[in-house]
C-alpha cells in the first residue's frame, strides 16, 4: 500500500488557521530574535493578535459552514473540530494575556515562552482535527513537546525542574504506551482511521490496545488513575503554563475521546460505558477528598480539575448524543471559570510571590475586584446558580438521567456538596480572614483583561446559554445516529 | 390545565430584581446614613408593589396569574416563567414585609460594615421572592440555591455566635446536600414529561399535563422531599437550625425562621406533580408521623431550654410540625390551615424573634436565669411580647388560633389520632412559652438585670404595632386571606382526592373534600 497525499489549493483552505498561526508564530520569533530591545509585552500583545486573528478564522469557518476531510481522512474539519479549535484559541489567548506579567520575571528568554505557548496550542489544534491514530499519535507528542519546555522554564526554581522531569517521563511514559497501543490496534483491524474500524470485531488485542491508547489520553486530561502527575506539575510549573496545562490539553484530548469512541468504537458502547462510569465516579470522588486537604492554591486548583475532568466523564458515561453535547457545553463552561481562577492565581502571585490559600486572607480587603472574580469563578466551579457551571452539571447530569445511570447521579450529586467545602474554605479566607498584610494589590491591564473576559464568560454562558448550547448541538450533529438512547423505560 | 393569566405589565419581573437592583445601587455610596435610607426605601417600595400586586390579585381564582414567559434554555425546556397563585401570592408582600421590618431593626443594631449587610439583606429578598413567583421548577432551583450566597455571608459575617463560621458553612452544605436530590426529582420529572411528548420542560404549567406513573412519583416525591425537608427544615433534618438560628445575627433567624420555604415547596411542586405519591398511605403515614414528633419534640425540647433564642428555635421546629400535619392532612381544612399557618409563622416566629434581638441589644444575651422582672423595667416590651406570644400559642382572637384551629381540623378529619397528639403540641406550646415568660419576664427583678434598661425606642415599637395589627388582622377577620388562598388551595385538593382515588383504597381521603369526585368504585 502506498501513501499518496493529494493537496490541492482547496484542500489548504481547510488549513488555513493552523497555517497562519504556523507563519505567525515564526514572525513572533524573527521579531524576537531581531528586535532584541523591544519591550517584551508588545511581543504578547502581537501574540495575542495573532491567537485572535485565528480566533475570528475560525468563527468565519463556522458561520459559513466551512467542512471538509484532508489526507485520507487523516484531518478533518467538522463541527466537533472547529469547536474544540475554538476552545483552545480562545484558552491561549486568555493565557498569553495573563503571562505578560508573569513573564517578566524570567531572566532569559522571553520571547520564546510565547512561541512555545502558540506552537503547543497549534498541536492542540491538530489534535482536535485528528481523525486516525497516526495523526492522534503525531499532533499529540507535538503539542506536549512545547509543554515539557515550558513546565521547567523557572530554570532557578527546583520545583519547577521537578515538575519538568516528573511531566516529561510520565508523559513519554504514556506515549509509549500509546504507540504501542496503536500497533496492537493495527495488528487487529488492519486500519488507522476511525470511520474504518467501525464493524471490527472484538478481540483481546483490540481490547488491550484500546485500553492503553485510553490510559495515554488519559495521562492528557488526567483523570485518575492516570492523575500522579497532575499536583506537583501544576504546582511547579510557572502558574500560566498551569493554566493553559488545565484546560487546552483536556479539550484536545476530549475531542479525540469523543471521537474514537462515539465513531470507531460505537458498537462496543455497552462495554466502554461502564469504563467511563468508574472512570467518573473515581475521578469525581478523589479529586475533591484529595482537594479539602490542600493548602497550595495551584494544587487545590488541580485536585478541583480531577474531580472537574470527573464530572466529564459522566457524559462519556452516558455515551449519548446528549452526553457530547453536555461534554463540549461543559468543558466551555469550565473553561471561563477554570482560567478565569488562575488568571486570578497568576494577579496574586505576582505581587506576593505566594500560592499559598493561607496568604488568601483578607483578599477582600487588598483587592475587592480579585476577591470577587474569585468568588464567581469558585461558585461556577462549585455550580452555583445562575452561573455557567450550574448549566454545564445540569445538562450532563440530565444525559446521565436519560440513561437512568442512578448511582453515576447519585455520587457525582454527593461530589457537588463535597467540592462546594473547600470552595468556601477559599472564600472563607478571602472574605473574613484579617489579612497579614492589608496594602492593596494592583492589577494589570492585560491580566485584568483575561479576568473579565472570564467574568462575562461565566455570566453569558449561566444567564443565556442558549445559543452555545445550540452550538454545541450543533457541533455534534454527526453523532445523531451513532449512539442511540435506550428506549422509554428500557 | 391550570388557566394562565398574563400580565401586561411586568410586575413581577419587577418585584424580583427591584431589590437587587436596590443592592447594585448601594455599592457606590459612601454614606451610612443615606445607605441605610435608601435601602429602606427600596423595601418599603417592593412592600408597596407587592401590596399591589395583592389589591389587582384575583381571589377565590386557581388561576395563575401575572404570568410572564421568555425561554432561557430552550435545548431542555427551561424558561424564564413567573406567576403566581393563591398557594404563592401572599409569600410576596409577607417577604417584603419581613425585610422592612429586618431594616427597620438592623438600623441602631447593626453597625459593622453596614454596606454589604444591607447588599446581601435585599440581594436575599430578590432570592426568596424568586422562589415564591417562579414556577419554572429550574428557576425555582436557581433562586432556592442563590439563597445560599448571601445567607452564608449574613451568618458569617454579622452572626452574634462564636462558631458563627462553622453554623454558615453546616446551613450551606445541609441545605445543598438537599437541593441536589431536589434536582435530581426536578430532572426525572422532566424525563417523564420527555418520554411522553419527546421534548424536555421544566415548567410546572407543561409537567402538570403529563401524568407520573405511579412508581416513579414515589421515588420523585422522597427525592424532593429531601431538598424541601432540609430546608424547612423538619424533624430529623433540622440540625443546621439551632446553629444558624443562634449563631447568625437576628435579621436572618426572622427570614429563615419566617418564610417557610420548604413547606412552600410542598405545596407547590409536590402535591399538584405527584397527587398519587402524595396520598400514597405510607407516605402519608411517615410524614405525618415526622410532622407529630417534630410538634411534640419540638416543644418538649424548647421547655427544657435556658436560652430564649435557643427555646425560639425549637418552637419554630414544633409549629413548622403544624404546617406539615395541615398539609399531610390532604383536606381543604388541613390545607388551607398549613398555608395560612405559613404565613402567620411570618408574623409570630418572626416577631418572636425580633424580641429576642431587642433583649439581646439591651442585655447582651438572652439567657433566662440572667433575667426576672424585665415587666417592671420595659411595660411595654413585656405587653407586645406576650401578645405575640400568645398569638404563636394559638390564643382566640389572634392569628395562631385561626391557623391551628383549621390545621386541628383538618388532622382530625384525616385521623383522629393525629389530632388528639397535636392537640397535646398546643398544650406544650402554651407551657414552654408562659414558664419562660414568668421566670424572665415576671417575678422579682433579677440580680444580674442592669440598673437602666430603656424601653421599646419609637423604631421598635414601630415594630411591634406593626406585627400586632397584622397578628389580630389575620386573627379577627381572617376571611380576606382565606378568600386569596382558596382558589388554588381548592384546586390542587382537588388534584389530591383525584391521586387519592387512583391509590386504591384510600378514598378515606377523598370523602372530606365536598366538591371531590365519586368515592373508591373501580
Amino acid at each position: 500500500m502506498t501513501f499518496q497525499l493529494p493537496l490541492s489549493g482547496s484542500d489548504l483552505l481547510l488549513l488555513a488557521p493552523e497555517i497562519f498561526l504556523t507563519i505567525w508564530l515564526c514572525v513572533v520569533l524573527a521579531v524576537d530574535v531581531t528586535c532584541r530591545h523591544m519591550d517584551h509585552a508588545r511581543l504578547a500583545y502581537l501574540s495575542v493578535g495573532g491567537v485572535v486573528a485565528t480566533l475570528l478564522l475560525l468563527i468565519g469557518f463556522e458561520y459559513a459552514g466551512v467542512r471538509g476531510a484532508l489526507l485520507h481522512d487523516t484531518f478533518v474539519l467538522d463541527g466537533v473540530a472547529i469547536f474544540f479549535k475554538i476552545f483552545i484559541v480562545v484558552a491561549t489567548a486568555l493565557v498569553l494575556l495573563s503571562s505578560v506579567d508573569y513573564v517578566r520575571s524570567f531572566r532569559l528568554f522571553r520571547g520564546e515562552y510565547y512561541v512555545l505557548i502558540m506552537m503547543s496550542a497549534l498541536g492542540m489544534m491538530f489534535m482536535a482535527s485528528a481523525q486516525d491514530l497516526l495523526s492522534v499519535f503525531v499532533t499529540l507528542e507535538f503539542s506536549t513537546f512545547g509543554f515539557y519546555v515550558l513546565v521547567a522554564y523557572l530554570r532557578d526554581d527546583q520545583k519547577s525542574g521537578e515538575a519538568g522531569l516528573k511531566f516529561f517521563i510520565l508523559g513519554v511514559f504514556a506515549a509509549g504506551l500509546l504507540a504501542y497501543g496503536i500497533s496492537l490496534v493495527y495488528g487487529e483491524t488492519g486500519t488507522l482511521v476511525f470511520s474504518e474500524m467501525t464493524s471490527m470485531p472484538g478481540s483481546y488485542g483490540l481490547a488491550i490496545g484500546f485500553i492503553m491508547i485510553v490510559a495515554a489520553l488519559g495521562f492528557k486530561i488526567g483523570v485518575v488513575p492516570f492523575h500522579s502527575w497532575i499536583p506537583d506539575t501544576y504546582q511547579g510549573a510557572p502558574t500560566p503554563v498551569t493554566a493553559f496545562l488545565s484546560i487546552a490539553p483536556k479539550g484536545a484530548a476530549m475531542a479525540i475521546l469523543i471521537r474514537m469512541f462515539y465513531v470507531a468504537l460505537a458498537t462496543f458502547r455497552p462495554v466502554w460505558v461502564l469504563l467511563f462510569v468508574a472512570i467518573a465516579i473515581v475521578s469525581m470522588t478523589y479529586g475533591n477528598i484529595v482537594a479539602i486537604a490542600q493548602k497550595n492554591i495551584k494544587r487545590l486548583l488541580a485536585y478541583s480539575g480531577i474531580a472537574q475532568i470527573g464530572n466529564v466523564m459522566i457524559g462519556l458515561a452516558a455515551g449519548t448524543k446528549r452526553g457530547s453535547d453536555a461534554i463540549l457545553f461543559y468543558l466551555l463552561t469550565y473553561l471561563f471559570a477554570n482560567l478565569g481562577a488562575f488568571a486570578v492565581v497568576i494577579g496574586v502571585g505576582n505581587r506576593i510571590k505566594s500560592d499559598e490559600i493561607e496568604d488568601y486572607n483578607g483578599l477582600n480587603r487588598r483587592s475587592p475586584f480579585l476577591a470577587a472574580a474569585m468568588l464567581l469563578f469558585l461558585l461556577s466551579l462549585a455550580g452555583v446558580p445562575p452561573l455557567a457551571g450550574f448549566i454545564g452539571k445540569l445538562y450532563i447530569f440530565v444525559a446521565a438521567i436519560e440513561q437512568e445511570l442512578y448511582l453515576l447521579l447519585i455520587v457525582g450529586l454527593v461530589n457537588i456538596v463535597i467540592s462546594m467545602y473547600y470552595y468556601l474554605v477559599v472564600v472563607k479566607k478571602m472574605y473574613i480572614n484579617e489579612p497579614a498584610d492589608p496594602t492593596p494589590l494592583s492589577v494589570s491591564a492585560p491580566l485584568q483583561t483575561a479576568i473579565f473576559v472570564g467574568i462575562a464568560g461565566t455570566l453569558l454562558l449561566g444567564l443565556y446559554p442558549a445559543p452555545f448550547i445550540d452550538w454545541a448541538v450543533a457541533a455534534t450533529l454527526m453523532f445523531s445516529n451513532v449512539a442511540v438512547p435506550v428506549a422509554p423505560g428500557g | 390545565m391550570l388557566e394562565e393569566l398574563p400580565s401586561g405589565f411586568p410586575l413581577l419581573s419587577v418585584i424580583l430584581f427591584l431589590p437587587l437592583l436596590g443592592a447594585v445601587a448601594l455599592w457606590p455610596q459612601r454614606d451610612a446614613d443615606l445607605m441605610k435610607q435608601s435601602a429602606l426605601g427600596v423595601a418599603g417600595l417592593e412592600l408597596a408593589l407587592s401590596a399591589i400586586l395583592l389589591y389587582r390579585f384575583i381571589p377565590e381564582s386557581a388561576a395563575m396569574q401575572f404570568s410572564e414567559r421568555l425561554n432561557w434554555i430552550p435545548a431542555l425546556g427551561i424558561s424564564y416563567h413567573l406567576a403566581v397563585d393563591g398557594i404563592s401570592v401572599l409569600f410576596v408582600p409577607l417577604s417584603a414585609f419581613i425585610t422592612v421590618l429586618v431594616l427597620l431593626y438592623s438600623w441602631d443594631a447593626v453597625r459593622d460594615n453596614i454596606k454589604p449587610y444591607l447588599m446581601s439583606l435585599l440581594a436575599l429578598e430578590t432570592t426568596i421572592m424568586g422562589i415564591f413567583v417562579s414556577i419554572d421548577l429550574i428557576l425555582f432551583f436557581v433562586f432556592w440555591e442563590l439563597m445560599l450566597v448571601p445567607s452564608y455571608f449574613l451568618i458569617k459575617l454579622w452572626g452574634v455566635g462564636e462558631s458563627r463560621e462553622d453554623a454558615a458553612l453546616k446551613y450551606v452544605l445541609y441545605t445543598l446536600l438537599g437541593s441536589v436530590f431536589m434536582l435530581v426529582g426536578f430532572a426525572l420529572l422532566s424525563l417523564n414529561y420527555h418520554h411522553v411528548r419527546d421534548a424536555y420542560s421544566f415548567d410546572f404549567l407543561e409537567l402538570l399535563t403529563v401524568p407520573v406513573p405511579v412508581g416513579d412519583q414515589l421515588i420523585i416525591f422522597w427525592l424532593i422531599f429531601m431538598g424541601l425537608a432540609f430546608k424547612a427544615p423538619m424533624f430529623p433534618f433540622h440540625s443546621w437550625l439551632p446553629d444558624a438560628l443562634v449563631q447568625g445575627p437576628i435579621g436572618m433567624s426572622v427570614v429563615l425562621a419566617g418564610i417557610k420555604l420548604g413547606t412552600y415547596g410542598f405545596l407547590r411542586f409536590s402535591f399538584p406533580l405527584l397527587p398519587e405519591a402524595s396520598t400514597n398511605a405510607t407516605v402519608v403515614m411517615l410524614v405525618m408521623g415526622l410532622a407529630l414528633a417534630a410538634i411534640v419534640w419540638g416543644a418538649i425540647v424548647a421547655i427544657i431550654q435556658s436560652d430564649f433564642r435557643r427555646l425560639l428555635v425549637f418552637s419554630s421546629i414544633s409549629h413548622l410540625g403544624f404546617v406539615v400535619l395541615g398539609l399531610f392532612s390532604l383536606n381543604f381544612q388541613g390545607v388551607q390551615g398549613g398555608l395560612l399557618q405559613m404565613i402567620n409563622l411570618g408574623f409570630t416566629t418572626a416577631g418572636l424573634f425580633f424580641f429576642a434581638g431587642f433583649l439581646y441589644d439591651r442585655l447582651g444575651h438572652t439567657q433566662v436565669e440572667r433575667c426576672g422582672g424585665l415587666a417592671s423595667k420595659m411595660p411595654w416590651l413585656a405587653t407586645v411580647l406576650l401578645i405575640i406570644g400568645m398569638a404563636s400559642i394559638g390564643l382566640p382572637g389572634t392569628n395562631g388560633f385561626i391557623g391551628e384551629f383549621l390545621v386541628l381540623l383538618g388532622a382530625f378529619q384525616a385521623h383522629w389520632v393525629y389530632g388528639v397528639i397535636a392537640v397535646s403540641g398546643v398544650i406544650f406550646a402554651a407551657a414552654y412559652f408562659l414558664w419562660y415568660y414568668e421566670r424572665a419576664i415576671f417575678g422579682p427583678l433579677g440580680a444580674m438585670v442592669p440598673r437602666v434598661l430603656p424601653d421599646l425606642t419609637p423604631r421598635e415599637s414601630g415594630i411591634a404595632v406593626a406585627l400586632c395589627v397584622m397578628i389580630f388582622w389575620i386573627g379577627l377577620y381572617p376571611s380576606p386571606f382565606l378568600r386569596t388562598m382558596n382558589g388554588s388551595v381548592q384546586e390542587v385538593v382537588d388534584r389530591l382526592s383525584r391521586g387519592s382515588v387512583a391509590n386504591h383504597g384510600q378514598a378515606r381521603l377523598a370523602r372530606s373534600v365536598p366538591p371531590g369526585p365519586a368515592e373508591k368504585d373501580d
